[in-house]
């Protein structure tokens, strides 16, 4: 059935619209085919253990020189991979046909990324990285140098490997497990655009850090200082696509996962460094397998019925129900939590309500429609840190009451009932008696 | 004009009491039936102050019986009353038609808006 609609879109792609994008389909969502681009290709082996997690893990591993000029993300029209990896940090201009503008196109059409750079970085490696919105150190033999949480060396080092710990508080992000071991980082700062809503620091540097060359003596007080260095960063764009940002391409290879670690200071020495867990974590993110969210069937009937009518009365009951699933990198499980909320909203929300599930992913609540006629939409909006943001809204009339449905008989009105027909029987009784007096 | 004393207002009262005694008794239960109508209506408008104008369709409607009622009621007496020099003319079951003819209609009303 998956291969079936994989056929039938393609058919349809190259017929039909220009880039049609099967980025995270939720129909075959397995089997994603990724381009790895390296500067040279000894990094396949230098970070096979990386790229074998990858490939366990289902994903298609097609490596290729930066500067191969048979490059091309897409043809025809439609995109050949499902997601991009950056580990060529010096490459100057991209082969073949790709450029900085069909890397962003990409991204922009909902596929994830993974951009790896280390000093040697070029300006168009760091041009791609603005425009995620995350800004690299200027100076291009600057290094992240901390004097106090690097890693315990043999040689007398230029402090220059760090070793961090200060994560992102996200079980999504970076898994239920918590990751012991600092993790291993050699490479060059970056800052977060202040301005962009979208981008996360997931490992920052301590307080201490600075960014500055590590050869040479500081002249001025450096521009990148302290925790506003942020050594991995990822943005989650608007479209679901996923962008996983860091300064050090060593913090992948064999060598610092494989490494031990000892943080300068501490007297705890950890066999295995915390890279492993972390960049399989958080690759694991990046590729949709953890906080991917899809809401299905928005439900909404009167209380007592079934089917949805296409317009409600004001003060009806009315029951809202949706589902939502994660997806677990093999299936769709149910996702449980405690803070969905709908909105029945018309320029502002009337009614605002916590949904309440019953763990199988079916969220439901039930209220009365206000007091306010209009045209009104049920909201549900949710984005919450690491997990795909989810907008939905239907739209639904409600009507006022119509003539005969009004309130009968109300008893505070009895006084006023009672005058009406004593003025009735009065008058037929004064007519009487004004006829028929003597 | 000297100080007004209490033995010219009972001179005063009185001599009402007496001009009125003069009216025909047909006019008299007109005034009658328009005091019943006016007393109903101050009730009504009481009991809103208290209890609050909820459903006001009802108050308006019951208000308006009464008021119009009234109203009506006073029509008649003009057009019926003998001294009156203006409706001479006018036979009086001609005007005490009319008065039924009204009513009708206020009543047909007073039932649609009372809701």
């Amino acid at each position: 059935m998956g291969r079936n609609y994989f056929t039938i879109l393609k058919v349809l792609s190259v017929t039909l619209l220009p880039i049609l994008s099967l980025s995270f389909s939720t129909d075959s969502p397995t089997d994603r085919r990724l381009l790895v681009l390296l500067d040279d290709l000894s990094l396949k082996s230098s970070h096979s253990i990386f790229f074998n997690s990858l490939k366990s893990r289902g994903f298609d591993l097609d490596f290729k020189l930066a500067d191969d000029p048979k490059l091309a993300l897409q043809r025809y029209g439609q995109y050949l991979y499902d997601g991009l990896i950056l580990f060529s940090p010096s490459i100057e201009r991209f082969g073949g046909a790709l450029d900085l503008a069909d890397v962003l196109d990409f991204v922009d059409s909902g596929h994830d990324l993974i951009i790896a750079t280390d000093s040697s970085s070029s300006d168009l490696i760091k041009s791609v990285a603005t425009e995620c919105g995350v800004d690299f150190d200027e100076d291009p033999s600057a290094l992240v140098i901390d004097h106090k949480s690097y890693a315990v060396a043999e040689t007398e080092g230029d402090h220059t490997l760090i070793a961090a710990d200060d994560f992102i508080e996200s079980d999504v992000l970076l898994g239920k497990k918590k990751i012991e071991a600092p993790v291993l980082f050699k490479g060059i700062a970056h800052s977060l655009n202040a301005a962009n809503t979208l981008v996360l620091k997931v490992l920052s540097a301590s307080p201490l850090a600075y960014s500055a060359n590590p050869n040479s003596k500081l002249s001025s007080p450096p521009s990148l200082t302290g925790s506003s260095i942020s050594l991995v960063s990822v943005v989650q764009a608007r479209n679901n696509a996923r962008i996983m940002i860091t300064g050090s391409l060593d913090m992948f290879s064999n060598r610092f996962l494989r490494s031990s670690v000892q943080k300068a200071g501490s007297s705890r020495k950890y066999d295995k460094s915390g890279n492993e867990q972390f960049v399989t974590e958080l690759s694991k993110w990046v590729f949709h397998v953890r906080g991917h969210l899809k809401a299905v069937n928005l439900r909404h009937n009167k209380a007592g019925e079934t089917d949805e009518p296409a317009m409600y009365r004001i003060k009806d009951d009315l029951v809202f129900s949706v589902e939502i699933y994660e997806w677990s990198g093999k299936s769709w499980e149910p996702y449980v939590a405690n803070d969905v909320q709908v909105q029945l909203y018309m320029m502002s929300p009337y009614v605002l309500k916590t949904l309440s599930n019953d763990k199988k992913g079916l969220y439901h609540t039930s209220f009365k429609v206000p007091d306010v006629y209009g045209v009104f939409q049920f909201k549900v909006e949710y984005h919450r840190l690491g997990y795909t943001s989810l907008s939905l809204s239907k739209q639904i009339p409600v009507r006022p009451f119509r003539h005969n449905e009004y309130e009968r008989f109300i008893t505070a009105a009895f006084p006023y009932y009672g005058a009406s027909f004593t003025m009735m029987a009065g008058f037929f009784l004064f007519s009487f008696v004004y006829l028929y007096h003597k | 004009m000297g100080r007004a004393t209490s033995k010219d207002a009972q001179a005063l009262i009185h001599s009402l009491r007496s001009a009125y005694a003069a009216t025909p008794s047909s006019l008299k239960i007109i005034d009658l039936y328009v005091g019943f109508a006016v007393f109903s209506a101050i009730i009504q408008v009481v009991y809103m102050a208290i209890v609050g104008s909820f459903p006001f369709n009802s108050f308006l409607s019951g208000v308006l019986s009464c008021i119009g009622t009234a109203v009506l009621a006073v029509c008649l007496r003009i057009q019926v009353n003998k001294e009156n020099k203006e409706f001479k003319d006018l036979p009086s079951e001609h005007a005490f038609a009319d008065f039924v003819l009204c009513n009708l209609v206020l009543h047909l009303v007073i039932m649609n808006f009372l809701g």
